[in-house]
C-alpha cells in the first residue's frame, strides 16, 4: 500500500473554470490523473490534471453529451477504460475512455470570478466531443443513488420511484430489481457486493407520508434481510451519503438534506451506533473509507472534505472551508485520485477544486 | 324582510347611531353588512354555488409547475409535459393533472403585495392588503355568507389542514371557520358523552338559562357563544358526513394514500352535501432549501388528489356549481439560491381555477423568458378576488358597512378577469 495521505498539508491546487451552473459529480479516472466532472444540465466534462502544482491552470480536453439532466454520481472502472455515470434524466451512461472524439466544440469555461476569487481568465476554449458508448434504460425517475461494487462487476442504482436496479456491470444487463417504499437516497454496497445497504427518503414535511429507512438488501435474490430503521441514530434519517468498510464491520451513514450533518458509524452486523462523528454544517453527500477503514472521507453542503478517524471520531483534518451565512454552496460530491496525489471536489458554485494532497 | 338575513344585517336606528357614534370601524366589526344587499344574497344562495380551495400552504414554485422555463437558468431540473389541450404544459410530476386542463383556467401573471408569510397568507384569504383598523373577512366567510343555507346541520366554512388567518373579520362569529384535522378527521371532542336525548334536553335549559340572562345583558359575544354552541349541537346531528373511513380505502387508490388526498375526498362529500366552502391546506411548499425534492414529494400527492377531485366533482354535476381554486400565498423566485432553493415572489406567479364561472383550457397572462416579471396582463390579490366572487354569482361591489365605511368584498379598484369568467 502507498504510504498514508497527509491531508492535513492539502492546499488548493487548482481551481478549474467551468461556466456550468453547478457542478454534480466528479471523479478521477482509473489510475490516471484524468478528472471527470458532471453538471445540472447533463454535460461532462473531462480534464488532464498536470503532474504537479502550480502549473498553468488545466482547461478541459473533452465533452461527454448525451445526458439531458443533472449529472447525479460519476464513477470509474478500476482498469479507468469506462466511465459510469448517472442522471436525473432516469439513465446510466457508460463512456469509452479510450475512444476518439466525434467533434469539437467552443465551450465558455468562465465569465464570473470563481468561488475563491482568484483571476482566472474570461475564456472560450475548444474541447473535442464524445457520445456515450451505452445508455441503460430501466428507471422511471431522478437516479440519485449508485454504487459501484469494488471489483467493478456490479452496479446498484436506486430512482425515485423507489426502484432499486441491479446492475452485470462489464455486460450493461439488469440482474434484477425491487421496489423500495420511499426514494433511493443512497446506496452502499458490501466490499463482497452481497448485501446492498439502502437508505430511504420521502421529504414531506408536516405529513405522515414522510419515509426514511435504512435496510440491508441482499443483492442475489432482491430480499431485505435487516431493517436499521429504528436504531438509534438512524430512526426518523434521511441519509444522503453511504459507505461500508473495506473489512464489511462498519456501515457509515451521513444526515442529508439540509440536516445538522451528522455522520453515524454502525456495526454493519447489529445496526447499533457505534461512533457519532460531528460531520458538517448542512447535509452529507459523500462519504469513503481510506487506510483499512482507519479513516473516512466525507464532504456535505459546506464546501468541506474532512477526515475522521474511525475509532475516536476525532477529525484529524478539513480541505477547504464553509463559506458561511445562510447562503453557502455545497460541495455534491469528491474524488481522490489512484495515486493519492489529488483530492478534487465538485463545487456547487460552478468550478471543479483540485486540492494537492501532501 | 328577508328570512336569509338575519336582523342585524339591516339598518336600524341603534345600529345606525352605534356606526355613527364610533371613533374606528374595528369598535362595531361584528356589525357587517349593516347595508348588505338581501336581495343579491339570496339570489346569490340560489344558485348553490360552492368553492373548494386547494391552500399550497408555504407558497409553491409557479416554474416547477405551470410556467415552466425548459432549457433556461431559472427552469430546474423539472421537464414540462404536454396536456390535454395543446399548447399548455405542465411539470411531469403532474400527469393526472395534464389530463384535466381542459377545466383548468391558469392565472401566469399574479402580481401581488405581501411577499412573507403571515402577510401573504391573509392578503390571499381576505383579497386585500391586512389593514388594522378593518378586519376583512375570508373568502370562505364571505361565500359561506352568501352561499351557505342556514338551515343547514352542516357548517358552511369549513378547512382543514394549514390554512387561513382572517377568519369571519366584520362578518362575525356567524361564519367563523370550523376546523378539522388535516385528514379530515373531526376533533375527539366532538364525540358527544351523553345521548341525544340528553344532549336536547341540556340544550334547552341552556337556552332557557342563557336567553333570560341575554335579555338582561346585552353584549355580542353572549350571543357569539350561544351561536356557537347551536351550531356544535346541530353538527352533531350531521357529523357522520365526516367519516369517510368505509369509502376511503377504494378511493385513496384515486385519490392517492396521503393526507391532502383525504382532504380532497372529504371536501368533495362535504361539498355534495351543500357545504358552501372548504379549504384543504397542503404543506409545505416553503422550499428556501431542497425546492425540487420538496415540489416533487408533494406534486405526488397534489396530482392524484386534484385530478381526481376535478373528474368526481364533473361526474356528478357539480362541477359547474363548485369553483375550485388553487393557490398559496407567494411564489417562488426564478432564481435558484445555492441551498437548491427557491425563495418567496410575487413579481410572476401563477394561481389556478377550474369549475363553476370560469372557463376552462385557458391560460392567462403571460411571464418573461425567465419568467422574473409579467409580461401582460398582470393581475393583483384583489383581481383574483373580483374573479373569484364573481364567477360564484358575487357581485366584487357588494358593500358591508364596518362602522361607518362601506367595505366592497373585493378591493374598490380591482377588476375581474372577463377572459376567464364563462
Amino acid at each position: 500500500m502507498a504510504d498514508a495521505p497527509n491531508f492535513e498539508k492539502c492546499t488548493l491546487a487548482y481551481t478549474l473554470p467551468w461556466e456550468a451552473g453547478w457542478v454534480t459529480a466528479v471523479t478521477f479516472i482509473g489510475a490516471s490523473r484524468k478528472l471527470a466532472a458532471g453538471n445540472e444540465h447533463g454535460q461532462i466534462m473531462l480534464w488532464e490534471v498536470p503532474e504537479k502544482a502550480g502549473e498553468t491552470v488545466p482547461l478541459p480536453t473533452r465533452r461527454l453529451d448525451g445526458h439531458t439532466n443533472y449529472v447525479s454520481r460519476l464513477f470509474s472502472a478500476a482498469d479507468g477504460k469506462t466511465l459510469i455515470s448517472t442522471s436525473y434524466d432516469h439513465s446510466l451512461r457508460y463512456w469509452d475512455m479510450t475512444a476518439g472524439s466525434k467533434g469539437e466544440d467552443s465551450v465558455v469555461l468562465q465569465t464570473k470570478k470563481a468561488p475563491n476569487k482568484e483571476p482566472v481568465p474570461t475564456l472560450t476554449h475548444k474541447v473535442e466531443l464524445q457520445a456515450s458508448e451505452k445508455t441503460l434504460g430501466g428507471h422511471k425517475d431522478w437516479i440519485q443513488a449508485t454504487d459501484l461494487s469494488a471489483d467493478g462487476n456490479l452496479l446498484v442504482s436506486g430512482d425515485d420511484k423507489g426502484n432499486v436496479i441491479v446492475w452485470d456491470r462489464p455486460a450493461g444487463t439488469e440482474l434484477r430489481r425491487w421496489q423500495l417504499k420511499g426514494w433511493a437516497f443512497a446506496i452502499a454496497l458490501s466490499p463482497d457486493a452481497k448485501l446492498a445497504a439502502v437508505a430511504e427518503r420521502i421529504p414531506l414535511i408536516f405529513d405522515s407520508g414522510r419515509q426514511a429507512a435504512l435496510r440491508l438488501w441482499d443483492v442475489t435474490t432482491g430480499q431485505m434481510v435487516k431493517d436499521f430503521s429504528n436504531q438509534q441514530g438512524a430512526k426518523g434519517e434521511h441519509f444522503g451519503a453511504a459507505a461500508w468498510s473495506p473489512d464489511g464491520k462498519l456501515l457509515a451513514v451521513g444526515q442529508g438534506n439540509e440536516s445538522s450533518g451528522k455522520i453515524y458509524l454502525l456495526d454493519a452486523a447489529t445496526g447499533k451506533k457505534v461512533q457519532e462523528i460531528a460531520g458538517h454544517l448542512s447535509g452529507v453527500n459523500e462519504l469513503r473509507f481510506l487506510e483499512e477503514g482507519k479513516l473516512l472521507l466525507s464532504t456535505g453542503r459546506d464546501t468541506a472534505i474532512r477526515v475522521w478517524q474511525t475509532s475516536d471520531g476525532k477529525k484529524l483534518a478539513e480541505v477547504g472551508k464553509p463559506r458561511g451565512g445562510q447562503f453557502k454552496d455545497w460541495y455534491h460530491a469528491m474524488s481522490l485520485s489512484a495515486d493519492r496525489k489529488w483530492l478534487a471536489a465538485a463545487d456547487m458554485a460552478g468550478a471543479v477544486a483540485v486540492f494537492a494532497v501532501g | 324582510m328577508n328570512p336569509l338575513c338575519p336582523v342585524r344585517e339591516h339598518v336600524s336606528r341603534r345600529a345606525f347611531l352605534k356606526a355613527s357614534l364610533s371613533v374606528g370601524g374595528a369598535a362595531v366589526a361584528n356589525w357587517g353588512g349593516l347595508f348588505n344587499s338581501a336581495s343579491l344574497a339570496a339570489e346569490a344562495k340560489k344558485q348553490g354555488m360552492r368553492c373548494i380551495l386547494m391552500w399550497m400552504n408555504g407558497g409553491a414554485s409557479q416554474i416547477d409547475t405551470f410556467d415552466m422555463k425548459p432549457g433556461r437558468p431559472t427552469g430546474g431540473p423539472f421537464r414540462p409535459i404536454s396536456s390535454k389541450v395543446a399548447g399548455t404544459q405542465v411539470c411531469e410530476y403532474l400527469p393526472k393533472l395534464a389530463q384535466q386542463t381542459d377545466k383548468l383556467a391558469i392565472i401566469r401573471s399574479m402580481v401581488t403585495s405581501e411577499p412573507d408569510h403571515p402577510g401573504g397568507i391573509t392578503s390571499m384569504h381576505i383579497g386585500y392588503r391586512p389593514e388594522v383598523s378593518i378586519a376583512h373577512p375570508e373568502l370562505g366567510a364571505v361565500i359561506a355568507k352568501y352561499h351557505g343555507k342556514p338551515d343547514s346541520d352542516l357548517p358552511t366554512f369549513i378547512r382543514m389542514g394549514p390554512a387561513g388567518n382572517g377568519g369571519p373579520g366584520f362578518l362575525g362569529p356567524e361564519y367563523q371557520p370550523f376546523s378539522i384535522g388535516r385528514d379530515g378527521r373531526l376533533p375527539p371532542f366532538s364525540d358527544a358523552y351523553a345521548t341525544a336525548e340528553s344532549e336536547k334536553r341540556r340544550s334547552d335549559l341552556l337556552k332557557l338559562v342563557e336567553d333570560g340572562f341575554t335579555q338582561e345583558n346585552k353584549a355580542d359575544p353572549y350571543g357569539a357563544h350561544r351561536l356557537a354552541k347551536e351550531k356544535a349541537w346541530r353538527l352533531l346531528k350531521s357529523k357522520g358526513i365526516f367519516d369517510v373511513t368505509k369509502d376511503w380505502p377504494k378511493a385513496k387508490e384515486r385519490y392517492g394514500d396521503s393526507e391532502f388526498g383525504r382532504g380532497c375526498f372529504l371536501a368533495r362529500k362535504l361539498v355534495e352535501a351543500d357545504v358552501p366552502f372548504v379549504e384543504v391546506g397542503h404543506d409545505n411548499y416553503d422550499s428556501h432549501a431542497d425546492n425540487f425534492v420538496c415540489h416533487k414529494a408533494n406534486m405526488n400527492q397534489l396530482d392524484p388528489a386534484w385530478s381526481s377531485l376535478l373528474i368526481d366533482l364533473q361526474e356528478r354535476g357539480l362541477l359547474e356549481k363548485t369553483l375550485v381554486v388553487w393557490m398559496g400565498e407567494v411564489g417562488r423566485t426564478p432564481y435558484i439560491n445555492n441551498r437548491a432553493g427557491r425563495d418567496h415572489y410575487i413579481r410572476a406567479w401563477t394561481i389556478v381555477l377550474a369549475g363553476a364561472g370560469v372557463k376552462g383550457g385557458l391560460t392567462y397572462g403571460e411571464t418573461d423568458i425567465d419568467g422574473k416579471t409579467v409580461k401582460d396582463k398582470p393581475v393583483t390579490e384583489g383581481d383574483l378576488f373580483a374573479t373569484i366572487y364573481s364567477a360564484l354569482g358575487i357581485s366584487p361591489r357588494t358593500k358591508h358597512m364596518v362602522g361607518t365605511r362601506p367595505i366592497t368584498v373585493a378591493p374598490e379598484r380591482s377588476v375581474a378577469v372577463a377572459d376567464i369568467l364563462s
